[in-house]
């Protein structure tokens, strides 16, 4: 039998919260960019190009009708000695040094609310958050990172802060602690619960009103305290990685999850078959099955995700009439056609 | 969203709409769930709303 003898018992110091503490802390899926299911780059983003492009979870925010454009894409420039493999990048290709008032660039992360209920949001106990991350950018100065809380029924809710880019091009780590919301809470569902957003660039709508503590949002807090614009120059780069956001007041250790880990949360929100963006070829493609000796009908079975998905595909050479697809089943039907199919197939039910 | 055209698809008894075909062009196309939960049909809903038209044909091509 084994005996543990100590001399003294002392009390744990700082703040810490009951529940992912220890594996999972991260609310942040993805936070090392190592997924990238749609593609590794996508190339001239800019007006009307909010959404889903390179690294899984990641969302490229844009307002107004802007003219610069950015690559947006995974890379191998990392921190040296920290472990990562990947960051994502932002390369600005075409310029824009003076932003327009109602012009903003933001990557975000909006997180599901039913992952959130430990943060006890709208009570008096609601948990402060650390945000932790590496960046180097071209544009040294001020940027905005906000917290935006779509609450549960009372109206969103915003609280922002800023870090400072030292040195030019040159990696560097920054922690920012936010308060917890006593206000509002989270719903407990499926649905957008909070949003973590990088600014990049923003005109003066977005950082006229003083959002560094919990408040109803307005378009005038989203991104307060922004100075940089890393639109100014097609010499400019913005590099980021190690995204970890977790409950309490101190940034810990990034947490690294297996391929398999990280992937499958990944999956829950983006879902890509076989092998997806290789075109027509054998490899990639869903073929159907005859039905009623008249009718094609393409199936496969697949996790469920989020919400049933969005499905995106190609198709040669004739028409799907009818979708009984749901959650976790493709389920397409050709009328009248016993010999089609599909590929590039994808999954989507992001938030 | 950028497509070329939406239409509703319907279920096997060809009476309940249950996904919006979208147009993309080039032969590609993207089926939307009609449930609000899906953000890309809440984006849809936004586009009804500014005055767009989804091609209601029963089912049929």
């Amino acid at each position: 039998m084994s005996e543990i003898k100590v001399n003294k018992v002392s009390p744990r110091t700082g703040t810490y919260v009951s529940l992912n503490t220890v594996g999972m802390k991260n609310i942040i899926i993805n936070g090392d960019f190592s997924q990238a299911q749609r593609a590794t780059s996508a190339t001239g983003l800019g007006n009307g190009d909010d959404g889903y492009h390179t690294c899984d979870r990641w969302k490229l925010l844009e307002s107004g009708t802007p003219t610069y454009e950015f690559t947006q894409s995974q890379s191998t420039d990392v921190p040296s000695g920290q472990g990562f493999a990947t960051s994502l990048k932002m390369d600005c290709t075409t310029a824009d040094a003076s932003l327009n008032a109602d012009n903003l660039i933001r990557i975000a992360q909006i997180i599901e609310s039913q992952n959130l209920q430990y943060l006890k949001f709208g009570t008096a106990n609601a948990e402060s958050l650390t945000a932790s991350f590496w960046v180097k950018s071209s544009i040294t100065g001020d940027y905005s990172v906000s917290l935006y809380n779509y609450g549960s029924g009372g109206g969103a809710r915003i609280i922002s802060s800023t870090y400072t880019i030292n040195s030019a091009d040159t990696w560097e780590k920054k922690t920012i602690t936010y308060d917890g919301d006593t206000v509002e809470a989270f719903l407990n569902d499926n649905t957008a619960g909070l949003n973590l957003t990088f600014t990049l660039g923003s005109g003066t709508d977005y950082t006229s009103t003083d959002s560094t503590s919990w408040g109803s949002s307005s378009s005038g807090k989203l991104a307060y305290g922004q100075v940089a614009n890393i639109a100014s120059s097609t010499a400019n780069n913005f590099y980021i990685t190690g995204v970890q956001l977790e409950a309490g007041t101190s940034a810990s250790d990034f947490e690294f999850l297996p391929v398999d880990v990280n992937l499958g949360r990944c999956q829950r929100y983006c879902t890509v078959f076989m092998d997806y963006g290789a075109g027509d070829t054998n490899s990639n493609r869903l073929y159907n099955s005859d039905y009623a000796n008249v009718h094609g009908m393409a199936r496969m079975g697949y996790p469920r995700m989020r919400v049933e998905p969005s499905l995106t595909y190609s198709s040669v050479g004739f028409s799907i009439h009818a979708d009984y697809s749901s959650n976790g089943l493709i389920q397409l039907m050709a009328s009248g056609d016993t010999n089609f199919r599909i590929y590039d197939i994808l999954a989507e039910a992001e938030l | 969203m950028n497509f070329i055209s939406a239409t509703y698809m319907y279920d096997m008894e060809g009476v309940n709409k249950t996904h919006i075909k979208l147009e993309l062009g080039n032969n590609k196309f993207k089926h939307i769930p009609m449930n609000e939960a899906n953000t890309d049909y809440q984006a849809i809903l936004t586009w009804i709303a500014d005055g767009g038209t989804v091609i209601d044909n029963g089912g049929s091509e």
